[in-house]
């Protein structure tokens, strides 16, 4: 299979306010194949939110490699990471980030914007993955008439509207009751069957039983890689 | 792409209607104020020129200098005759002349009681002031010489006379003299001071020193009009008056003038200029509120980027390039300036072609003032969207996705 990510060797240090340098990331390598469904854990502070940032394009690595579909994107400038982060990843947030006073379509379509792509074009995609996500009825509505789960399939149907090769979740359901959680973790499950790679970031092992493998980031370094029945076994 | 810009800057605009309009009002009423101001300057402006082409144009005029007592200016020795302004006429680069005399005196026709303002002079004024005869026809040189009581009949005191009956031809009297109207002046409005130029009665100067002011040396005249061809410099007409006139008074080298030649024209063209500063300064006043209304744009684009720092991540994160961010904040504000201008421009041309029709003041309405206030409006969008703009290209995506 081939591979969607591959770390090696990658650093982040951060410059603080007194001049100090903190070192949050420290030599993490790990590849990511297709079709996989990671899970990405560890507590606060750990460096696990800046390694999703790094993952997801919006942040640059200090040292290391990160070769993304093939694509070294290390030493990109910034347009040409938002050009990747539009054409290759989509996105969920934990608290949704749907812009408010926009309509469902016109949120679902919004990637497609960057990506120049014309209305008829826009609507007709969004159409299918609003859709595919059970909200059809709602195009035409704004995010705050809608409840939170539907919300969150709504910025699901975004992250999938550009078709990109991994979809970054950052606690998707932080902010959902369990019920909900477990039908926004069964449709991550459904698309990964659909052939979609999933990395997740999340601190609840309940939340991160749904994938297969798990990554556990502890004071900047990489402290397991495996299984995450395997892990949660052992820790029990 | 141009288009999506566009298209995204009108919907979020169009999420905050009351705000967008408040912030688009302060550059409506920039720009309709110095819209109207423009407007009511050269309104001014043309009224100047109307006036002064109703005069006549390139015109000298000489009267008796003033004579000072004590340093007191007392009064004017009669020193100008008809002959005098006759004989410039002789002079090169003049075309006509006319001699003035001036007299009030109350006229009466049937029931009807007037006071007239009587002009004595000769047929040449009607060239020398562009009269024009709407009815009937002028008296003539022969006129002048046998004092005959023929006169010309302004538009107002005809309609105070007679009401809406023909004049020409009927006898009026002053001071209980019959005159014989022989023709209507077609009316000219008011002049540079306001007066009303129709308000008159022409006649023979000669009639008004016989039969009206009974002097015995009929040829004294109040002053002169000179008309000087458009091709000729009026101060070298000037001189050659003032030489004529010095030989012909027998004046002494090193002696005074005891008249004076005034430049008519060098008088309108300084009240002119008055004119000009006038509208200049208008719309400097004016394009104050066009800057308070800018500096509005500005603070609402500010208070908007910070308020929408969510949205910039959103947008940012789902792969909008910096360009795109920088576009879509600067488009909604040359957005509300290019509104707000069209707007303004329309409301300035309605509101002085409204001001005009009651005032009954012809309103011009010229491209350039509209051209240039409108450009300046937009740029005025654009400068004050640049610093927001920029201020929303540089926040980084990571921190806006976190901001609450």
């Amino acid at each position: 299979m081939d591979s969607v990510i591959e770390i090696s060797g990658l650093y982040k240090n951060y410059i603080m306010d007194g001049g100090l340098e903190q070192k949050v990331l420290k030599d993490i390598n790990f590849i990511v194949k297709k079709g996989e469904f990671v899970a990405i854990m560890g507590p606060s502070g750990s460096g696990k939110s800046t390694l999703m940032n790094i993952l997801g394009c919006l942040d640059r690595p200090t040292k290391g490699s990160y070769v993304l579909d093939g694509r070294e994107v290390s030493g990109l400038t910034d347009n040409q990471l938002a050009e990747v982060r539009n054409s290759k990843i989509g996105f969920v947030f934990q608290n949704f980030n749907l812009l408010m006073r926009r309509s469902i379509s016109d949120n679902v379509s919004l990637p497609l914007i960057y990506a120049g792509k014309n209305d008829i074009y826009r609507r007709e995609r969004a159409l299918i993955y609003i859709r595919k996500m059970k909200l059809s009825g709602y195009e035409d509505r704004m995010p705050n008439q809608l409840s939170g789960g539907m919300q969150q399939r709504v910025a699901i149907a975004r992250a999938l509207v550009n078709e990109p090769q991994i979809i970054f979740a950052d606690e998707p359901t932080g902010n959902l009751d369990s019920k909900t959680s477990d039908e926004i973790m069964n449709l991550f499950t459904e698309l990964n069957k659909d052939g979609k790679t999933i990395v997740l970031v999340t601190h609840e092992p309940d939340v991160a039983m749904y994938a297969q493998r798990l990554i556990r980031i502890s004071d900047g370094q990489k402290e397991y890689d495996g299984s995450v029945r395997a892990y949660m076994e052992k820790s029990t | 792409m141009i288009w999506l810009i566009i298209k995204e800057a009108w919907l979020s605009l169009s999420s905050h209607k009351l705000r967008t309009f408040l912030t688009t009002l302060g550059i409506i009423i920039g720009v309709s104020a110095v819209v109207m101001m423009v407007a009511a300057g050269q309104t001014v402006s043309l009224v100047i020129n109307n006036s002064f082409a109703s005069m006549g144009g390139n015109l000298l005029m000489i009267h008796p200098s003033f004579v000072f007592t004590s340093g007191i200016k007392s009064g004017q020795r009669p020193t100008i005759t008809a002959a005098d302004v006759e004989a410039t006429k002789t002079l090169k680069g003049v075309d006509a002349a006319a001699p003035i005399v001036r007299a009030t005196a109350q006229g009466v026709y049937g029931a009807n009681n007037w006071t007239v303002s009587i002009r004595g002079t000769t047929p040449d004024l009607i060239t020398v002031n562009k009269w024009e005869i709407e009815r009937g026809e002028p008296f003539t040189e022969k006129d002048v010489k046998s004092a005959s009581p023929y006169i010309l009949i302004g538009a107002t005191t005809a309609n105070e006379l007679f009401g809406f009956a023909d004049p020409v031809g009927e006898t009026i009297r002053i001071k209980n003299v019959p005159f014989k109207v022989v023709g209507l002046l077609a009316s000219k409005g008011q002049d540079l001071m306001g007066n009303d130029q129709d308000d008159v009665i022409l006649m023979p100067y000669t009639t008004v020193r016989q039969r009206i002011q009974g002097s015995r040396i009929p040829d004294r005249v109040n002053f002169g009009y000179i008309k000087v061809s458009d091709d000729e410099d009026l101060e070298t007409a000037s001189n050659r008056v003032k030489m004529l006139l010095r030989s012909r008074h027998n004046i002494k080298e090193g002696h005074d003038d005891d008249f004076e030649v005034m430049n008519m024209t060098a008088m309108v063209n300084t009240i002119k200029t008055v004119g000009l500063v006038l509208s200049i300064l208008l719309a400097a006043i004016a394009s104050i509120s066009l800057i308070v209304g800018s500096i509005g744009i500005m603070n609402m684009m500010l208070v908007s980027v910070t308020e929408r720092t969510r949205e910039i991540g959103i947008r940012k994160a789902l792969g909008a390039e910096n360009r795109w961010i920088m576009l879509q904040f600067l488009t909604e504000s040359i957005m509300i300036s290019f509104l707000g201008s069209l707007l303004g421009l329309f409301i300035g041309i309605t509101t002085s072609q409204i001001i005009g029709y009651i005032m009954e003041y012809e309103v011009p309405i010229s491209v350039w003032p509209i051209i240039l206030s409108f450009s300046v409006a937009v740029l005025v969008g654009v400068l004050s969207g640049i610093i927001p703009a920029y201020k929303a290209m540089k926040l980084d995506p990571i921190e806006a996705l976190r901001y609450q």
